[in-house]
């Protein structure tokens, strides 16, 4: 097992007037939060205030196997092993003590389970410990929130894309509504999966661009892939398994090909959900938001479809597209604002914990 | 072919154009390109919907499920020239503003989807957005992601496509609404083929990510 440390400097993302965003909160009050992000593979501490710059601090360490996907177990291991580490770094890049924090924001789902009790645990002794009071926060909220926040962006058509989720959404009557999401596999799975059984991954990503990216770029044209939108919902899994097939029986002169159709059509039918959800809604704005908003060809298309309905595309930057700590530190300063707390006693993780099942109270 | 009328609306894959129909009028549906698609994918996908959408349309009809009549498809240019239902609305927007019409409309349309189920056929894009209402009458649209040797599932995705639709849209009256579908279902295709159908719509939606299920009359198997 080995982990790979990012570096913990965080772009700037505070140039947002942020009471256009949150019309129900009083920004007046300053608050400042520590929020811990462990729902998957990435171990993430933030820092946020209510005041500008909003993000103190944000540092994270993902754990990355050298063969195969993430097992929970082991992620919840390499999590244990760094997060007295990035507990320290946070509040020293913030430069706060641990008694200027006025809560501590946990995510507590959705996710793997073992991974996602690491930060419960801590997050609970901390509040525990310190006295402060406990933030639960979803963590498909906070990919939304931190992309709002980045884009400065009110009311927004979202597609929020990564290795566990693929879902359209905005928001509606006190909460976000899913208008469409995967039947069975989520976008960054498709890629992720893909590029191991093909043996293309790890590493997944090189330079900023994912291995699959990487191998189409020779490609002349794309190799035929089934296709399947339903609705605003896709379905990845046969798209998948033919993509795989035709990597082993086809010979090596055609992997670029099967590589661009399948980046074709996993991104292209995402894109076209956002689309619909898009037409549906007629919201003036589009946000593209997780993990796999960081590929520059996904925004690049994303960018395309907004500007065909007039409607103003944007996304986090790379570092807060990923999962990261700031994100749940920054809903954790809406929700404390809110009054939204809990007990420790009652902080328990939700491995399936729906964003639809969620009360967005300070919109 | 090259299409001439009034542009009356542009939707998320198609424009829709009044145009003169012999000595009438009729609404041509064209699908435009998509630039953020591959061309070859584009192509391929606007030629597919096209023809789907105009077989889908005639099997309907043959299946007594109402929709506007198809007067000419034409793949190459993406293009189908079908019957203008004039002065009709969604369901959607009746389901916003006129609750008890809704609740009926709804169950007319759980017959009407069962009917289509029983042709072979799931409409693939089944929301109260894809269903015109005028008078009395009840017209089914969208058929381009329909599929024509529809098995279990892909007719548990349509109903999964409606709750959905109901969820996100409606979300203050799913119960009712999904209840009045479902009687209209039964009335059509029996009580057991109800229970096939919500059995499967359950595993589909379990099998989604991070589902999250209450267990209420149609969402236990």
């Amino acid at each position: 097992m080995a982990s790979v440390a990012t570096p913990s400097s965080s772009p700037s993302i505070g140039g947002c007037n942020v009471e256009k965003l949150y019309p129900r909160l009083d920004f007046g009050r300053r608050v400042v939060v520590l929020g811990i992000e462990s729902t998957a593979h990435t171990f993430g501490v933030g820092v946020a205030s209510s005041r500008p710059p909003y993000i103190l601090a944000s540092v994270k360490d993902t754990y990355r196997p050298t063969t195969g996907g993430i097992h929970p177990r082991e992620a919840a291991a390499h999590h244990v092993r760094v997060a007295p580490r990035l507990l320290r770094e946070a509040l020293d890049a913030a430069g706060l003590g641990i008694e200027e924090i006025d809560a501590i924001a946990v995510a507590l789902g959705p996710g793997l389970g073992p991974a996602l009790r690491v930060g419960a645990t801590i997050a609970r002794g901390l509040a525990s410990y310190y006295g402060k009071p406990l933030v639960p926060v979803n963590h498909a909220l906070a990919h939304i929130e931190i992309g709002r926040l980045a884009a400065c962006m009110e009311d927004p058509l979202v597609l929020y894309v990564s290795g566990g989720n693929t879902m359209v959404t905005a928001y509606a009557r006190g909460r976000y509504r899913v208008f469409g999401e995967t039947l069975d596999v989520a976008l960054g799975n498709l890629l992720d999966t893909f590029a191991r059984d093909a043996g293309l991954a790890p590493p997944y990503v090189v330079g900023g661009l994912h291995v699959v990216d990487r191998c189409a770029e020779s490609a002349d044209k794309p190799w035929p892939l089934p296709y399947s939108v339903k609705g605003m919902d896709v379905s990845f899994s046969g798209l998948l398994t033919a993509a795989l097939r035709a990597w082993r029986s086809a010979g090596a002169a055609a992997r670029p090909r099967i590589c661009l159709g399948l980046r074709e059509v996993g991104y292209g039918a995402a894109v076209e959900v956002a689309e619909r959800g898009l037409a549906h809604t007629r919201k003036a704005e589009a946000l593209l938001t997780g993990g796999v908003a960081a590929s520059p060809v996904l925004q690049e298309k994303y960018a395309v479809m907004a500007g065909l309905h007039g409607a103003r595309a944007g996304w986090p930057p790379p570092h807060y597209a990923g999962d990261n700590g700031a994100m749940i530190a920054w809903v954790g300063v809406l929700n404390y604002l809110a009054g939204v707390t809990v007990s420790p006693e009652e902080a328990v993780v939700r491995q399936r914990w729906r964003l639809d099942a969620v009360e967005a109270p300070w919109r | 072919m090259a299409v001439e009328g009034r542009l009356l609306f542009r939707g998320a894959e198609a424009e829709l154009y009044l145009v003169t129909w012999g000595d009438g009028v009729a609404l041509a549906k064209v699908r435009v390109e998509k630039p953020y698609r591959h061309p070859a994918i584009d192509k391929r996908l606007r030629w597919r919907r096209t023809a789907t959408e105009a077989r889908a349309i005639r099997g309907a009809l043959e299946a007594g499920v109402p929709a506007p009549a198809v007067y000419l498809v034409d793949p190459p240019s993406y293009t189908i020239v079908m019957e203008y239902v004039e002065g009709a609305c969604k369901l959607a927007d009746i389901v916003e503003r006129e609750f008890e019409k809704a609740k009926e409309l709804t169950a007319r349309l759980g017959r009407y989807v069962a009917r289509l189920h029983k042709a072979g056929i799931a409409h693939g894009d089944l929301t109260t957005s894809n269903v015109l209402v005028r008078g009395d009458e009840l017209f089914l649209i969208d058929f381009g992601l329909a599929d024509l040797r529809a098995g279990l599932r892909e007719k548990a995705v349509d109903l999964h496509l409606f709750l959905r639709s109901l969820e996100s849209t409606h979300p203050h009256v799913v119960e009712v609404m999904m209840e009045s579908f479902l009687e209209g279902y039964r009335e059509a295709a029996g009580q057991e083929a109800v229970r096939e159908l919500v059995a499967a719509m359950r595993e589909i939606r379990l099998m989604g990510r991070y589902r999250e299920e209450r267990r209420t009359a149609w969402r236990s198997a």
